[in-house]
């Protein structure tokens, strides 16, 4: 699990079945180590049952956890999913870049 | 779940049982600066997908269940589908304070 700004959407009309009708988020995670946003991550993908916006920042959970958050431990084909908005943080020392866009 | 972008086929004849019959695609990772990653990785791919386009890959049970034999299957990575349109703000040059609520999509 970990907190990430959202930072964009995807959209896909090939698909499997499964991820039909679910909105799927670009999520950059945070990272402690950088003051600007880092230049050179891989985007996480996250299926979003809540209305994220973009912007926002969000807590991301994979695997299990994920399925749970769609109403479940059944199988569907994606492992990561937002189960949170954040609306603060509390972490002194934090680079400014985490509240830059909250 | 991460983006990337399909570079090419791969093909094996010698290989675990469960696997036979699937397709390979070679796929590299889109990083937030608009790149690519340096490594690829390699993906079953169920849906059909073509060089050249962007997928999104799915990794562990989710991939194992996509790839959809309801069994256990000696595989981890799967193309779960071809992204249309990719809408992504670029953070560094966002100037600061920027974001808002997304502009109205009409679509579902």
């Amino acid at each position: 699990m970990f907190i990430g700004r959202v930072i964009g959407e995807v959209w896909a009309t090939k698909k499997v079945d499964d991820l039909g009708g679910k909105r799927l988020l670009v999520i950059e995670p945070l990272d402690a180590g950088k003051e600007r946003p880092a230049p050179k991550v891989t985007p996480v993908v996250a299926a979003d049952p809540l209305g994220a916006d973009v912007g926002e920042r969000v807590i991301v959970a994979f695997g299990k956890a994920a399925r749970v958050a769609f109403g479940g431990d059944g199988d569907y084909a994606f492992e990561a999913a937002i189960v949170g908005i954040v609306d603060d943080v509390e972490a002194p020392g934090a680079p400014s870049s985490w509240g830059e866009f909250a | 779940m991460l983006v990337g972008t399909v570079i090419g086929k791969v093909w094996s004849t010698q290989k675990e049982q469960s696997l036979e019959g699937l397709r390979f695609l070679m796929i590299r990772p889109w990083l937030s600066d608009g790149s690519e990653s340096a490594e690829p990785i390699v993906a079953v791919d169920p849906i059909g997908a073509d060089v050249g386009e962007k997928v999104l890959v799915v990794f562990g049970r989710a991939a194992r269940h996509a790839i959809g034999r309801g069994q256990d299957i000696g595989f981890q990575t799967a193309v779960v589908g071809v992204v249309d349109e990719l809408d992504v703000a670029k953070p560094a040059r966002r100037p600061k304070g920027s974001s808002g609520p997304p502009k109205e999509r009409a679509r579902e």
